[in-house]
């Protein structure tokens, strides 16, 4: 197998003055003084291959230079330092609908915008029917583009640049935009690429749609390669191995909630105090996101000042929005705590999250065998998940069809 | 950047030139559905104010003063409008720069053949004029698309250079509007050469549009061709504008992204 792109040292810097001279007249007049400007690096050090016909996913945080990547192996910018090599035809998807007129009409908008994506003449004679046909804009063709409505606008533009034969593609956040069906037909579509052998690029936030669909990721962090491999373990890594950055601030806005509870938690008697709530993910590491369907650990430290008889602990799961989602304590899983004094903490295990995706809301509480309560921390823990199945809604139902 | 291979990747990407300059040369006349003939009226109501003033004020006796004075002003115009639309070439359309990429040549060229499209309907109007006042070229008249060639390709060389440096500079298109203005008056358009004494006329032609333009209306009017130095004069000049404006151009080009 030869690698389609490949990208060696790579590093990019934009370099930023603090006035910009945008004129001759101020560069005249400003070359007495140096000119200031901060280099600031966008990426450095990136090394990866990709072989034809692979998915790829970029994926990292914001700012962290997923989009530079695809700018410069589209040419659109030129590394400052480093080789990228790209065989073949490269069709960026960076933006729909480039070069788009509203003056002009359906027929000449497609034609130009198809040219722009690099098909041939001929091409664009046999296809442009098939394009409006798929847009579902037949009987506009003679419409100008500003009479169409922006939906409109967007399916024309797609069914468009759906019309190249790229070797190499490269995508960014074009499935963001667009409702449920949209990205739907966007897979589609993409799927059919990466089955006639074209190799893909993908920068996407929907970690969901990485997972799903790139066999291999790229993980970028502040302008660095911290990662590239296997999607499901560079994922991983994404999803649980930040936790220096998240982890820290999850620990103050922890402890800042610790004392706010102190007001709250005076309600209860505080003969058991929770100091502390942990999510700990598959590696017994702590953090706040994790995939869906993998596990999971709770865990709950408390002090009790002196020795208490018979507690009870317990947790509830609420949506961001606060629906109540589920509810469990140690009694109703039969489970009999005798005593417990000074420091420790309890574990909730849970084998296999069942969330699907989005922001959950955890109440941890302890109380007393009959109900008085000890100590009572209501929703101020939260964790993400992150999809990584196909299914759709809040929680995921063990089923299965039978045909 | 003028390497044959770069020329071959124009080469292929020439549909993609005709369709952009074909587009923007609609757009300019789609908005109003007699756009086509108010882009007419303004060479003709020029021509006009400026045929009353030089020939009656002024009195300037040039033979064929109505076409002189025309041919003179299409031929001008068609350095001014297509570097003036090439300055924004690059500038005005951020999404074709930053989201896609072709070369970026191809940006100024489409705009220099949208501007010579528009000339080409003047030309149109210019033949009217001609059988009117019933003047027949000579032979001579072939020498009219080389001469022409030479100002397009002229035109293109300011071009690159113009288009590239407004990325970095705004200001540039405001200084060219000052060259193109007092290059209207320099230039022999509205009176012949021959008002010059001697010894100023040489310093005067040296200026390629004056020569371009003075041949141009001796080929067509009067049947005189051009002499072989001259060509070649233009020829070199030609080619130090197309190879300067290429050559900043390339050296320029690699930041427009972040520069836009």
């Amino acid at each position: 197998m030869t690698s389609t792109v490949k990208v060696e040292n790579l590093r990019k810097t934009f370099q930023i003055p603090h006035e910009k001279r945008t004129t001759l007249f101020e560069n005249l007049v400003g070359m007495m003084k140096p000119s200031k400007y901060e280099i600031f690096t966008v990426l450095k050090d990136i090394n990866f291959e990709v072989e034809r016909g692979e998915c790829v996913g970029i994926i990292g945080d914001n700012g962290s230079g997923k989009s530079t990547i695809l700018k410069i192996l589209a040419n659109i910018l030129r590394p400052t330092a480093g080789t990228v090599k790209v065989k073949g035809k490269v069709t960026p998807f960076l933006e729909l609908g480039v070069g788009f007129q509203p003056d002009l009409t359906v027929r000449e908008n497609i034609g130009v915008y198809a040219m722009i994506m690099g098909l041939s003449r001929m091409q664009i004679k046999e296809r442009s029917y098939k394009v409006m046909d798929f847009a579902g804009l037949k009987n506009f063709q003679d419409t100008k583009l500003k009479n169409l409505s922006s939906g409109m606008q967007v399916r024309l533009a797609f069914s468009t640049a759906i019309q190249t034969d790229p070797d190499v593609l490269l995508v960014d956040e074009v499935l963001a935009v667009g409702d449920m069906e949209f990205q739907q037909k966007c897979f589609d579509v993409f799927n059919r690429y990466r089955n006639e052998g074209v190799t893909i690029l993908f920068v996407s936030h929907d970690l969901g749609a990485v997972r799903r669909f790139c066999d291999r990721t790229l993980l970028l962090g502040g302008g660095e390669q911290m990662a590239f491999g296997d999607t499901g373990a560079i994922l991983d890594k994404y999803v649980y191995g930040t936790k220096e950055k998240s982890g820290s601030i999850e620990n103050q806005t922890i402890k800042s909630v610790e004392e706010d509870q102190q007001l709250i938690s005076m309600s209860g008697n505080n003969s058991i105090k929770i100091t502390r709530v942990q999510f700990l993910d598959k590696f017994e590491r702590e953090g706040t996101r994790f995939n869906s369907f993998d596990s999971m650990t709770i865990r709950i430290h408390y002090y009790a000042p002196s020795k208490v008889l018979d507690p009870v602990f317990g947790i509830a799961l609420y949506t961001e929005d606060g629906q109540y989602l589920f509810g469990t304590n140690t009694e109703l899983k039969e489970i009999i705590i005798d005593q417990v004094e000074g420091n420790s903490y309890v574990d909730l295990k849970i084998d296999r999250i069942t969330m699907l995706s989005g922001k959950f809301l955890l109440t941890a509480a302890v109380h007393s065998h009959d109900g008085k309560p000890y100590d009572w921390i209501d929703k101020q823990h939260s964790f993400n998940i992150l999809p990584t199945g196909w299914d759709e809604g809040i929680f995921e139902v063990p089923c299965r069809w039978i045909i | 950047m003028l390497t044959s291979s770069h020329l071959n990747e124009l080469w292929s990407y020439r549909d993609l030139v005709l369709r952009l300059a074909w587009s923007d040369f609609k757009l300019r006349y789609k908005s109003s559905a007699l756009g086509f003939f108010w882009s007419l009226l303004e060479p003709l109501l020029m021509l006009l104010v400026l045929y009353v003033v030089f020939s009656n004020l002024m009195r300037i006796q040039v033979e064929h003063y109505q076409l002189f004075l025309l041919l003179g002003i299409i031929l001008w115009n068609f350095l001014d409008r297509g570097t003036t639309m090439s300055i924004w070439g690059i500038v005005g359309k951020p999404s074709l720069v930053q989201k896609v990429y072709f070369p970026r040549d191809i940006l100024v060229i489409s705009t220099c053949i949208t501007a010579l499209m528009m000339t080409a309907l003047e030309f149109v109007v210019f033949i009217i004029f001609m059988v009117i006042f019933r003047v027949m070229p000579e032979w001579t008249v072939v020498y009219f698309p080389i001469l022409f060639v030479f100002e397009f390709l002229m035109i293109l060389g300011l071009s690159m250079t113009l288009s590239a440096l407004n990325v970095y500079f705004r200001d540039v298109q405001f200084i060219w509007r000052l060259v193109v203005q007092v290059g209207f008056f320099a230039t022999p358009i509205l009176y012949p050469i021959t008002i010059f004494p001697e010894d100023i006329r040489g310093i005067v032609m040296l200026n390629p549009m004056a020569q371009i333009i003075t041949m141009m209306r001796d080929c067509t009017l009067y049947g005189i061709s051009p002499e072989p130095v001259i060509l070649a004069y233009e020829a070199v000049c030609t080619l130090i504008l197309l190879l300067l404006g290429y050559a900043i151009f390339a050296r320029l080009e690699p930041g427009f992204a972040e520069a836009i």
